[in-house]
């Protein structure tokens, strides 16, 4: 089951302490970048939760 | 973003100080588990062992810290220096001891350097001396410059590159033999088309019953550097005269929870942040060769499933004179680590 983005926790990517760290931990190519944005591609995750552990504002969770 | 930790400093009756190392700290958490007052958190762990993130893997809290020194006198990778009046608690007696260490017998050990290439912390150093070889092989070579007709074939073919022809003046053509470097082995003599070399080989007319033990000895230097040294184990195993010894900062076992989905090649975590190379992804999962193990447990701090579960046995930490002090301690044994 692919991760959730809370988009009002993560905001913008420049705003992130991370300078967005999940994109750049995630190797599977789930996460990407748009407009300034992190952008989930659900086929891609292969639910390894690094992104999750990785977050600074703590915007990825998964639904229980 | 790069974030250092100031050393964390008061001055009372005592003066004491706490400064973190960098470059010993492998993100384990054993700080962060024993801190009494909570002052040391544990920064993104992933990011960080993979080079993303220029960041300490522990963070200090320098309100919250109490300067107890706990962390510093459980770290096996000695990665917090807790100081009293300028002076280490390690060289204080009063403060506990690790008991773990790694040692190479030079007695047995042929300084083959297998251990050198082996650890992961490039905390051996093995330099060696080889016999001389005049002394071990001798014989005598000699080229008859009227039959020699200067072809060069000696020269191509000698493996101890012992023969040097220049032929450029063919008035005047030369060769010659280097009798430091030949080794006696004939192949110039064999490979000669008019017959001009003349060699042989005292080795082998008399055996090696001429040699002199002593000159066919090879002698050398081998060393750890404790301050690099993480007593991982590697070059205890591979050791191929069980010249070494080494004692780990924990006993116990690593194992992996039952209902634990490895993501494997896809995560990699626990690889990337194993400071001991103990752990490698086969077959689709993660496997940890106890061999190399410490129990350190920062696989554990980073597995993003919280899979592997590092049960402590005995810790090789003595001298524990405090109460307090054992009871904290003793959280690392009992506790399994989440």
């Amino acid at each position: 089951m692919p991760v959730l983005i809370d988009m009002e926790k993560c905001g913008k990517i420049k705003d992130c302490p991370g300078e967005g760290l999940c994109i750049k931990v995630c190797e599977a190519g789930a996460l990407i970048e748009e407009d300034g944005e992190i952008v989930l591609v659900p086929e891609n995750c292969d639910d390894c939760d690094i992104c999750i552990q990785s977050c600074p504002n703590e915007a990825i969770t998964k639904k229980s | 973003m790069a974030e250092v930790n100031p050393t964390v400093e008061r001055e009372g009756t005592q003066k004491r100080s706490l400064s973190y190392k960098k470059d010993k700290c492998t993100g384990c958490g054993i700080c962060t588990d024993i801190c009494p007052t909570e002052a040391l958190k544990l920064g993104p762990l992933v990011p960080i062992a993979r080079g993303l993130l220029d960041m300490d893997y522990v963070k200090v809290d320098k309100e919250k810290c109490a300067l107890c020194g706990l962390c510093a006198a459980s770290c096996p990778f000695e990665a917090m220096e807790f100081k009293i009046d300028d002076v280490s608690i390690k060289e204080n007696e009063a403060y506990p001891k690790w008991e773990h260490k790694a040692n190479i017998d030079e007695d047995k050990c042929v300084y083959c350097k297998a251990c050198e290439t082996a650890c992961p912390t490039e905390a051996i150093t093995v330099s060696r001396k080889l016999p001389e070889r005049t002394k071990l092989v001798s014989g005598e070579i000699d080229i008859n410059k009227d039959t020699c007709i200067y072809c060069g074939i000696c020269e191509e073919m000698c493996p101890a590159d012992a023969i040097k022809m220049n032929n450029e003046n063919l008035e005047e053509p030369e060769i010659a033999v280097d009798e430091d470097k030949c080794v006696y082995c004939l192949i110039c003599k064999r490979s000669c088309p008019v017959n001009a070399i003349k060699a042989a080989c005292r080795s082998c007319s008399y055996g090696a019953y001429e040699i002199n033990p002593e000159d066919s000895k090879i002698t050398g230097n081998a060393f750890i550097d404790e301050e690099t040294c993480i007593n991982c184990g590697w070059c205890e195993e591979i050791c191929p005269v069980d010249a070494v010894t080494v004692t780990k900062p924990f006993e116990g076992e690593i194992t992996f929870k039952e209902d634990f989905e490895c993501k494997a090649e896809a995560c990699h975590v626990c690889v990337d942040i194993c400071p001991c190379n103990a752990i490698s992804i086969v077959d689709g999962k993660s496997v940890v060769d106890e061999r190399f193990c410490i129990l350190c447990g920062a696989c554990a701090k980073a597995c993003p499933k919280k899979g592997i579960v590092i049960k402590r046995e005995k810790i090789n930490l003595e001298n524990v004179r405090s109460k307090s002090w054992q009871k904290q301690m003793n959280k690392l044994v009992e506790a399994t680590s989440k």
